[in-house]
């Protein structure tokens, strides 16, 4: 029974915090740490698939988070006139004669027999696969960019819903996630920590140079949103009229309006999600995956395919990854992948996932919020922490200045202290697997 | 005569700048593949280590510099690098007497050790930005060029103008001499050997009478020197941008990797493995092929295989062919 | 999961970022809980009982394993009987519930293996006893790491001892026979100058001609004067050559005598030595 208390104790202590931030500084900033709360437990979830199931090491949990982003542009935003006729179609078929390359590459190295034919096949195929993808891809992006570079330059989505961006989130990054395990988790030993790292800046610097998909590095702004504009909500008199009856100005009404909305569809994802995950844990096939990890060699001997499940819960913690990115991405209502790094995207996740507990879903949810809500209040907390410190100095001095400008480094600092105190002292987490 | 100005638009933009950023990217290298050898772990704390290591050496260069000390025509942080290395030594035993030794003692699994680097990389990471700043930061001083475009040109008569910057130069010669001495060390000295039969066999060295925590001290120190090294030539060449350290990473780790981890040769030539891969790769070869095709062939566009902005990229696949074909690395390292 | 939460990788096998090739799995085990002392000898494990990590289940049951100057003392046994059990106890890698082990008269059952090799103990693990990416020299010179002084004479000791080594000194022990890597590995031990040699199963996995080979060696090796205590599979050969033989079974001492008596012992023929 003790665990159970624990375990409430603690999650009553972070939102307890969560709610004296709302007194004490704002509804706003509280409501800000709730919503992003949300998603970085989701986020952590999804690396608790991985590592608290599996012990699959992915830091490339950044990539599957910016894919999921993506796809918010890809399904919500409206096309761009012209854009296809003027190179998209040109853009998906040198996509494809890209693909083809490769796939054909690996055919012939399957089909033909070891020697020099089979080395000249494989580079000619190469080299003319590459100079005809270059030859069809160049000019269809220089079209597609040309088309109203101030604004757009890119091809648009499919103007769906945005919530529909969520689930096509998950699926691309699934898509992205089976291919990088079909490569590394399939070679003689796995190299996933690698593998992912790099993946993860690739396709950041894919979508920070490929204009004609999102814009690149001029980001996409004003996505859609699944909850009302603010503004339209001041307009509204009804709304006014209610939130005068409750001692608010419209304005912060309506912005406290709009995240509660937010803060009630994220947690439908948050519970869909977690209840999913307990219920994967609990059957069969989560004892199969616990018992892979804790014995890949007696679960190889009685016949489990290792690699194919370590591929299966790979591909699912990527897409969990991938959706919470999504929600993120719509939160913001903007695409600005210039802003995707790793010490955010990936290290911090995984700290969550530590300090939470591996293995433990409830302690990665726990972990989403506490290092969420650290990350966010140890600034202020930092700068009055300087604050004090610097109160005798003399006004103006150099360091007084220093030292107040730096407060706002001290989020790296405080959360590699957090995690080392926990792997020293509770290596388990704080809600540790039973 | 065309033909040798082909060769020198070459050197000048492929050879000589991958081999100084292979230079800087192998001993950043050999550094994680120490770690990983002796302490049986991948730091990912190395960038961050290269990026205080240097973070000091631009101190103390700006302390030099204010008190009108200079190296002649040698930029100054020469002069401070082994002041750095210091500085750098004593934070990095300070960290293994505070984190890693207790983790030794548990005979904790090498996964918890990477996850506890993590930690660490966050530390030093925020000790950076909060000592430094987050900015750019210049700090070479001295001789910009030991041969410059223009000189080059009236030298040779050529078209085509060959540039050595300072810190090229200086770039390979303090590499050549680092690894030198590393491998002086690790073959021909007491300590050095007992490092390696460490690395070989752990309980077999216990048994030799080889003290565990010697090894581990000794490993410390050299791969601070070697960070701090790395980290000062790469912001010489470049400039001092802490978040770019912890983008080396990357490559570091590939080289690393593709040379073999764990085999300090493998870490030199996988360094140049990768920093030609990535230079030639995303080098618009326009201006070579210029001067080596006939008129009638020049061609039209930049001929860039991929933008530089893709350089991970490239890495990453050389790091993947490499494993594909050889799982143990250009030079048999720990298998992969 | 394991109890020590610091050793729960789960079951993350990345090579990239984990490197568990010549890690240590020694476990230095201290002290006793009830010491012993029985007989006299150089070296004595004395009345051991004890088994792995704190609390796992007893190996040893009131084993005693002895050998002097000048002797070979070989220990033998059914598989599963506890002779390496018994080599490690003396060897400080076991958790003794109850026994003493004395070398040269001292005490040193409270000493950490890397300890005991200091005292004077040379021991050549089963496996994993050379280093495979040194060369044979560097072998030898890391088994004298201890030693302050100059080390070229035993090292030409060993080498007249085993001289197809010097032969073979810059080539890296990995490259080697399995005989000639046993012959790297027992040299290797010799270069502190041990006052006590102590072989785990030698000759596992080598030729019958090189395991004679082997045995002639380890001789020649006692007879310079250094005690070995042995633990063989080959239980014929090695108690034909062997002054002290320990018959264990289940780790209790079953019969002890010289190797000649052992041998003509008719039930320890029938039970061990396949009639």
């Amino acid at each position: 029974m003790s665990d159970t208390t624990r375990t409430a104790a603690l999650f009553g202590l972070v939102f307890a915090m969560i709610a004296l931030t709302g007194f004490m500084q704002s509804w706003n900033v509280a409501l800000f740490i709730l919503n992003m709360g949300l998603i970085s437990a989701i986020m952590a979830l999804g690396v608790n698939l991985q590592w608290g199931f599996a012990g699959l090491f992915n830091v490339g949990v950044m990539g599957f988070v910016a894919l999921g982003g993506l796809a918010v542009v890809l399904t919500s935003a409206a096309p761009v006139e012209g854009a296809w006729s003027a190179g998209g179609w040109r853009i998906v078929i040198a996509l494809l004669a890209g693909a083809g390359t490769i796939v054909g590459t690996v055919m012939v190295r399957q089909r033909m027999a070891k020697g020099r034919a089979r080395t000249i096949a494989t580079l000619s195929i190469l080299v003319v696969g590459f100079f005809l993808y270059r030859g069809i891809f160049d000019p269809a992006v220089e079209a597609v960019e040309a088309i109203n570079p101030a604004l757009q330059g890119n091809l648009g989505g499919l103007n769906l819903p945005v919530l529909l961006a969520w689930p096509m989130g998950g699926l691309l990054a699934a898509g992205v996630a089976w291919l990088i395990g079909k490569t590394a988790l399939g070679l003689r030993s796995d190299y996933l920590a690698i593998a992912t790292l790099g993946i993860a800046e690739i396709i950041i610097a894919v979508m920070k140079n490929e204009d004609w998909l999102a814009r690149g590095v001029k980001n996409m702004v004003g996505l859609d949103r699944p909850v009302p504009y603010e503004i339209d909500l001041q307009n509204t008199s009804s709304f006014v009229n209610r939130a005068e009856g409750l001692g608010l100005d419209p304005a912060t009404a309506s912005s406290l309006f709009v995240k509660l909305n937010y803060s009630m569809l994220f947690t439908v994802v948050l519970v869909i999600i977690f209840v999913m995950a307990q219920l994967a844990l609990k059957s069969p096939w989560g004892r199969m995956m616990r018992a892979i990890r804790d014995n890949e060699v007696a679960a190889e001997a009685m016949g489990k395919d290792v690699t194919n499940r370590h591929l299966q819960i790979f591909v699912l913690g990527s897409a969990v990854c991938g959706i919470a990115g999504a929600m993120m991405t719509t939160l913001d209502g903007q695409l600005t992948p210039g802003t995707y790094q790793p010490l955010r995207y990936t290290f911090l996740i995984w700290v969550m996932v530590i300090v939470g507990g591996s293995g433990n879903n409830l302690g990665a949810v726990l972990g989403g919020f506490l290092i969420w809500f650290l990350w966010v209040q140890v600034e202020p907390m930092g700068l009055w922490l300087m604050e004090m410190i610097t109160v005798g100095m003399p006004e103006g001095s150099g360091l007084k200045k220093h030292l107040i400008d730096s407060a706002a480094h001290m989020r790296l600092l405080t959360m590699g202290v957090i995690l080392l105190l926990v792997l020293r002292f509770s290596p388990r987490g704080l809600i540790p697997e039973k | 005569m065309d033909l040798f100005n082909a060769l020198v638009a070459l050197s000048n933009f492929v050879i000589i700048p991958a081999i100084a950023y292979g230079s800087q990217l192998a001993l950043g290298a050999l550094g994680v593949t120490l770690i990983y050898g002796i302490l049986r772990f991948s730091n990912f704390a190395h960038g961050d280590t290269m990026a205080f290591g240097a973070m000091l050496a631009v101190l103390i260069t700006w302390l030099l510099q204010s008190m009108g000390v200079s190296f002649g025509p040698l930029p100054t942080a020469l002069l401070a690098l082994p002041f750095a290395i210091l500085g750098t030594m004593a934070l990095v035993l300070l960290t293994d007497r505070v984190v890693y030794r207790f983790y030794r003692e548990q005979k904790a699994k090498p996964v918890i050790l990477v996850i506890v680097s993590m930690g660490v990389m966050f530390i030093m990471n925020g000790l950076v930005r909060f000592i430094i700043g987050p900015n750019d930061q210049r700090f070479s001083d001295g001789e910009r060029f030991i041969i410059s475009v223009r000189e080059f040109k009236a030298l040779t008569g050529l078209k085509e103008g060959l540039a050595i910057k300072t810190t090229q130069g200086i770039t390979v010669v303090v590499a050549i001499i680092c690894v030198a001495l590393l491998f002086w060390f690790l073959n021909r000295t007491r300590t050095g050997k007992s490092m390696r039969a460490y690395s070989d066999n752990e309980d077999l060295a216990l048994l030799s009478g080889i003290n565990p925590e010697r090894v581990v001290m000794y490993t410390w120190l050299i791969v601070a020197a070697l960070a701090t090294t790395a980290g000062v030539l790469y912001g010489l060449d470049k400039s001092f941008k802490p978040f770019v350290y912890f983008q080396l990473l990357l490559p570091i780790f590939a080289s690393a990797i593709v040379g073999g981890l764990g085999s300090p040769l493998g870490a030199i030539a996988g360094g140049f493995v990768i920093a030609f891969s990535e230079v030639t790769i995303t080098y618009a070869w326009k201006k070579v092929l210029k001067y080596a095709m006939p008129e009638s062939l020049e061609p039209s566009s930049l001929v860039q295989l991929l933008s530089t902005d893709y350089k991970f990229a490239v890495s990453f696949v050389i790091l993947i062919v490499v494993l594909l074909f050889k799982p143990t690395g250009l030079f048999k390292g720990k298998s992969v | 999961m394991t109890g020590n939460p610091y050793q729960d990788d789960r079951g993350n096998k990345d090579a990239t970022i984990a490197n568990p090739k010549g890690g240590s799995d020694m476990t230095p085990a201290m002290g006793t809980g009830k010491e012993m002392n029985t007989t006299d000898a150089f070296l004595v494990g004395d009345s051991m009982t004890g088994g792995y990590g704190k609390d796992g289940p007893d190996i040893l049951h009131d084993c005693t394993i002895a050998v002097n100057p000048g002797e070979i003392a070989v220990i033998v046994g059914p598989n599963g009987a506890g002779k390496s059990t018994g080599m490690k106890a003396v060897f400080g890698m076991l958790n003794l519930r109850q026994g003493s082990v004395r070398l040269d008269g001292e005490d040193i059952t409270s000493l950490s293996p890397q300890d005991r090799v200091a005292k004077g103990m040379g021991f050549v693990p089963q496996t994993n006893n050379i280093f495979t990416s040194m060369t044979v020299e560097e072998n030898l010179e890391m088994g004298a790491f201890i030693r302050k002084d100059d080390f070229l004479d035993t090292m030409e000791q060993v080498y007249g001892l085993f001289p197809i080594l010097k032969d073979k000194r810059n080539q890296p022990a990995g490259e080697l026979s399995g005989g000639q890597r046993q012959q790297v590995a027992v040299g290797r031990a010799l270069m502190t100058q041990p006052k006590v040699l102590m072989l785990d199963e030698p000759t596992a996995g080598v030729s019958p001609i090189v395991m004679d080979e082997l045995f002639d060696r380890i001789i020649e090796v006692s007879r310079t004067g250094i005690p070995i205590l042995m633990v063989e599979q080959n239980a014929r050969q090695a108690l034909e050559i062997a002054d002290k033989g320990y018959v264990l079974v289940q780790g209790r001492n079953a019969f002890t005598g010289t190797g000649k008596d052992l041998l003509a012992d008719e039930e320890v023929r029938k039970s061990f030595l396949g009639g």
